[in-house]
């Protein structure tokens, strides 16, 4: 409980521009009465703009959960949440749509890509359904160009996702989400799914848009060295944040892992 | 083991199947109601014949050749009757007078009363006979020469009671009653109106001599029905014909047989064209829910299960399907046979649908329907199923894309279509038997060949309008269009359900088109009358005849009588036909195309025209004898004096010959007039002498008075009439096949759930989602009809050209109507869809995302 304390404690106040997103005193139960489980359980949280932000937890520590809702895919039982100077929470589906499209960005850990979609079209896909046409504006097409060119995908942008791999399928998705310059882009689990080295070349290019292009990122994972490419860990237990690190290392991140595990089994 | 597996698997999917049941219950539905209604029908007019026919019915021994001539009532003399009442074992000889050929009228309106196509008006006396077929429920029975009894369905629909005025015209001349009684069926009315007067009164009326049309002999029990006919024939010598009870039955039994075996078979087949759309509803549905469980049936393979266990599992699903809704099918087919009773109840015939006839074929003809269906359309899924390996269970859940269609398919589909078209293109250039039936083989090669390609066409027209759909539509028209060709094979056969029915409602109206539009050239061209009077179902009396040649401005009427007579040709051979009888004036009404000869010659004393095709089978030319016989003994000999081109419907295959002539053969007894043409006098005004002429036979409402124009008019809308009710036919198909593209849709829908939740994620939103949905169901919906319109187009155009020498001389698009196909196409899209895109669009983002 002390940990928990001080963590809270330890949470440091940001200048508004300088917050991607905030979460206050944010609740999330599922069911009621004697069956209510509290996912989350008044969490206050501030994202940095430009940084990257790992969310750390045990399984069923909420960290999903936190992420869905700062995400706007997911509603709270109590509590308000903004991205950038907009609050998410209150929003209708239509507007919540809205800010998806055109403020954030996803990352999932499988399943990113339309399969009927190339590479390219993929990319642009959300700048399609808003309706921004991707060859005008010289300014679009460089950044996409450089987004591409970042993720290095120029040779591969007429396939279709089956014909790539579980990498280039991820990297497309770092792309996608990068594209459409987003103010805060989520990731779940971003390289569950892929074997070690694939997995650290994704992560290098998030590494790389945060401190090439100031991107801002969140991302949830189980896995210390995808936390260790972050700024900052804030690790989750039992829908409260307990802790926080930062430049953590996957050492650093493992070892304070290795605190819950004893907690837990103690 | 194999059976629990597939009843859970049936289970688990059972939502994903209602679709696929709701089309085997449909067709069973339609089978098994068309079966039933036909059962209770037959049965019904059985029970009437069986409840009304008296032992043994007595007529004057007929002709065959003169039985149906107009206006020549046979009768039976009343010593007859008096002669037949004293045979032993005669309980009551009645003697009957009835006609089918007088009119009811009100006189009040001066509208036709009773059936006015289908059931006959029957006119008689009313005679206390042991066996009726209805009890008077009100008034009293016909006194006298101005009382009338009317049935009581027939007085209801026209609004007439007890003192009501009512008109009967015969070809006596016209006679007013005053409705004394009404009558009540006690079986079933089968839709007739039956008029009785007292016997004096309908000897007068119908007869005009003091006679019986037929005595009825109702045996006291001591001798056989047989033994009757036997006796009553040997007493009263030759001249007689004497039917038993058990003859009449079947005799009226046939009558009204041909016409319902005709409707039975009309919807048997349709019924049939629905099952066979059905089959792709259906194999979609099973190939979706194979690819579905992939992983699962590779697990299974994994385990141990052997390819045929897999294979049968799918089989006993289709099973299974076909079981359940073959039995909800046969059981909705009852509520459909009532609805068909009520139905027939509205347009006179009344059945009674308390009595539904239930024999054992309608399960078995049920079952037989419905199972062939699913299990035909479970074959293709189930082999490929068993194709998937142990290997499945492993890859990720990406569900393997189905095999692209592949070249095989290609080969094969371009072979059939262009057998298909080369039969259809030889089929348009031989007319006759051998078109016909390379028009059936061309029929069914091009339909199995657009089948076969439909899943390659797909990706050809989508490539082709590539760029359309993002264009108009922006990202929905991009993801609809990859989303149409992701799966051709599954857009292809959805497509194709659809295009069966619209190709046939395609071919048919451009054949019908056809009909009206060459009848209506064949008029312009030969026809020089303004106006034609026809007799309906009754004759021209000479009154009738009379009452129009009064009329000012008409320059001469020509009558035409159609004759029955039998030809004896050159040849040795006989043909039984009718002589189409007229004189000179013919020839100022009609320009008949000769080939040689002359037309005068044919209306000038002994001549006779026959056609060409029948003169070139018979090798006839002009100048032959053909000896006529007219029956009764009555013959002459008829010379050929032209010979008259073919491919005109209003001359082909008709004898013209000369009145005068005839009538000396026939004693001066010919037939009343079936149908006169009018031709009114230079300089008239045509409008104000054809509304003249409609004054003149004003006390006639059931003659046609027409002009060409209005008689064109008259032959579009009978025309229009068969073909609204092909097109309600194949509603059902049509019906079926919008199933099956909604039920593509919504599996589509379920199966791309996780890609929905990734696209709501990056923003997409609902309207835009449902968009989608309804874009890609449009594309598949027009898709369907594009094809079907350009195979409909082809058979129609190909058998407007096989009948080219039965009439059908010219070509008649009916632009109109591939038009309305066309649009309401897209309707049948926008509608199909709604269901889909709306619960597309309700999905849960997060949800739809995690779903494995």
């Amino acid at each position: 409980m002390t940990t928990a304390a001080s963590a809270a404690h330890l949470t440091p106040v940001f200048e508004q521009n300088d917050v991607a997103a905030r979460a206050r005193q944010v609740t999330k139960a599922y069911g009621t009465g004697e069956t209510r489980v509290t996912a989350l359980n008044a969490v206050d949280v501030d994202i940095e703009r430009g940084r990257f932000t790992a969310i750390m937890g045990p399984s069923g520590s909420g960290k999903s959960t936190l992420m869905h809702c700062l995400a706007g895919l997911d509603s709270v039982s109590e509590g308000r949440i903004w991205i950038g100077d907009t609050e998410v929470t209150g929003l209708k589906d239509k507007q919540l749509t809205r800010l998806r499209r055109d403020k954030i960005g996803f990352i999932f850990q499988a399943f990113n890509l339309l399969p009927t979609l190339n590479a390219l079209e993929n990319i642009t896909l959300p700048m399609d359904i808003a309706g921004r046409r991707r060859t005008s504006g010289g300014a679009d097409r460089a950044w996409l160009e450089q987004v591409i060119d970042t993720v290095g995908l120029s040779g591969r942008l007429g396939h279709r996702p089956g014909q790539l791999s579980g990498g280039q399928q991820q990297r497309v998705a770092v792309a996608r989400a990068l594209a459409a310059r987003p103010e805060i882009i989520f990731g779940d689990e971003p390289t569950g799914n892929l074997d070690s080295r694939s997995g650290a070349e994704v992560l290098g290019f998030l590494r790389r848009s945060v401190d090439e292009l100031g991107q801002t990122i969140v991302m949830v994972t189980h896995d210390p060295v995808a936390a260790g490419h972050a700024d900052r860990v804030l690790f989750l237990a039992d829908g409260v944040i307990v802790d926080e690190m930062h430049n953590p290392t996957a050492d650093s991140v493992l070892s304070r892992m290795r605190r819950f595990d004893g907690k837990r089994t103690s | 083991m194999l059976l629990k597996t597939s009843l859970r698997s049936f289970l688990a999917h059972k939502w994903r199947l209602v679709l696929s049941l709701l089309a085997v219950v449909l067709s069973v539905a339609f089978v098994a109601g068309t079966l039933v209604f036909y059962n209770t029908a037959t049965s019904t007019f059985d029970r009437l014949f069986a409840a009304t026919a008296s032992d043994l019915s007595v007529r004057k021994a007929q002709d065959e050749l003169t039985a149906d001539s107009p206006g020549r009532a046979s009768t039976v003399p009343v010593a007859t009757q008096q002669k037949l009442a004293a045979e032993p074992g005669v309980e009551a000889a009645v003697g009957n007078v009835f006609s089918s050929s007088a009119t009811l009228v009100d006189p009040a309106t001066n509208k036709v009363v009773g059936p006015t196509s289908g059931a006959p008006t029957l006119t008689g006396n009313w005679t206390e006979s042991p066996r009726k077929s209805v009890d008077i429920t009100s008034g009293h029975q016909p006194q006298g020469a101005d009382q009338l009894m009317l049935d009581a369905d027939t007085a209801k629909k026209a609004g007439l009671g007890l003192g009501s005025r009512l008109r009967v015209i015969a070809e006596s001349g016209t006679h007013d009653f005053t409705v004394s009684g009404i009558v009540t069926f006690r079986t079933t009315n089968p839709g007739a109106a039956l008029a009785f007067l007292d016997t004096p009164t309908a000897q007068r009326v119908l007869l005009g001599t003091e006679a019986y049309t037929s005595v009825e002999l109702f045996g006291d029990g001591s001798r056989s029905n047989d033994e009757l006919k036997t006796a009553a024939l040997a007493d009263l010598g030759s001249g007689f014909d004497a039917k038993t009870a058990a003859e009449q039955q079947k005799e009226n039994s046939a009558g009204v047989g041909s016409f319902l075996k005709f409707m039975k078979w009309a919807m048997l087949g349709f019924a049939f064209l629905s099952a066979a759309v059905g089959i792709f509803l259906i194999v979609n549905t099973f190939s979706m829910l194979v690819t579905q469980r992939t992983r699962e049936i590779g697990l299974l393979r994994a385990i141990g299960g052997s390819r045929s266990q897999v294979n049968r599992s799918v089989l006993v699903e289709g099973l299974i399907l076909g079981v359940i809704g073959s039995t909800i099918g046969i059981g909705a087919g009852l509520g459909l046979a009532v609805g068909m009773i009520q139905l027939m109840q509205a347009t006179g015939m009344n059945l009674d649908s308390s009595s539904l006839q239930v024999t054992w074929t309608v399960p078995v003809v049920g079952y037989a329907v419905g199972l062939p269906v699913t299990l035909l359309a479970a074959f293709f899924p189930a082999r490929r199923a068993a194709r998937i390996t142990p290997m499945a269970a492993l890859l990720d859940h990406a569900a393997p894309a189905e095999p692209r269609a592949n070249r095989i398919r290609a080969v094969l589909g371009l072979v059939v279509t262009g057998a298909g078209v080369a039969a259809l293109a030889l089929a348009a250039g031989s007319p006759g038997s051998t078109g016909g039936l390379l028009l059936g083989l061309g029929l069914l090669a091009t339909l199995t060949g657009s089948v076969v390609l439909g899943p390659l066409l797909v990706s050809v027209l989508v490539r082709l309008l590539g760029g359309l759909l993002p264009a108009l539509f922006g990202p929905a028209g991009r993801l609809a269009q990859r989303n149409v060709v992701r799966n051709p094979r599954r857009t292809g056969s959805t497509a194709a359900a659809l295009m069966i029915g619209l190709a046939v409602v395609i071919g048919a109206s451009v054949v019908t088109s056809s009909m009206v539009g060459s009848m209506t050239s064949q008029i312009d061209k030969s026809v020089g009358a303004d106006y034609v009077v026809d007799g309906g179902h009754g004759a021209l009396t000479p009154a009738m005849i009379d009452a129009a040649r009064r009329t000012k401005g008409l320059d001469h009427l020509t009558e035409q009588r159609n004759v029955p007579a039998e030809v004896t040709l050159p040849d040795g051979g006989t043909l039984r036909t009718r002589l189409a009888v007229s004189n000179a004036d013919f020839l100022r009404d009609f320009r008949l195309p000769v080939a040689t000869g002359s037309a005068e010659a044919v209306f000038s004393g002994g001549g006779l025209s026959v056609g060409q095709d029948f003169a070139d089978e018979h090798h006839v030319s002009v100048g032959d004898q053909f000896a006529v016989n007219y029956g009764e003994g009555r013959t002459q000999t008829l010379r050929v004096a032209a010979v008259i081109k073919t491919g005109n419907q209003l001359f082909d295959q008709r004898f013209f010959t000369d009145s005068d002539t005839v009538a000396n053969a026939m004693n001066g007894q010919l037939p009343l007039t079936g149908v006169a043409f009018g031709t009114a006098s230079a300089g008239a005004d045509k409008a104000a002498v054809l509304a003249d002429l409609q004054k003149s036979l004003a006390e006639y409402p059931q003659l046609v008075v027409k002009d060409q124009a209005g008689y064109k008019e008259m032959v579009k809308s009978q025309f229009d009439q068969l073909l609204a009710m092909v097109y309600g036919l194949l509603g059902l198909t049509i019906v079926v096949a919008v199933l099956g593209v909604v039920n593509t849709l919504a599996l589509s829908v379920i199966e791309r759930t996780r890609e929905i939740g990734l696209l709501r994620a990056i923003g997409l939103s609902r309207r835009q989602l449902r968009r989608t949905v309804r874009l890609e169901s449009v594309v598949i919906a027009l898709f369907g009809a594009l094809l079907g319109t350009a195979l409909g187009l082809s058979w129609g155009v190909t058998a407007r050209a096989v009948l080219s020498e039965q009439g059908l001389t010219v070509l008649t698009i009916p632009t109109g109507t591939v038009v309305t196909v066309l649009i309401g196409s897209v309707l049948v899209g926008l509608v199909a869809a709604l269901v889909p895109a709306f619960r597309a669009a309700r999905m849960n983002v997060l949800a739809a995302i995690a779903t494995d």
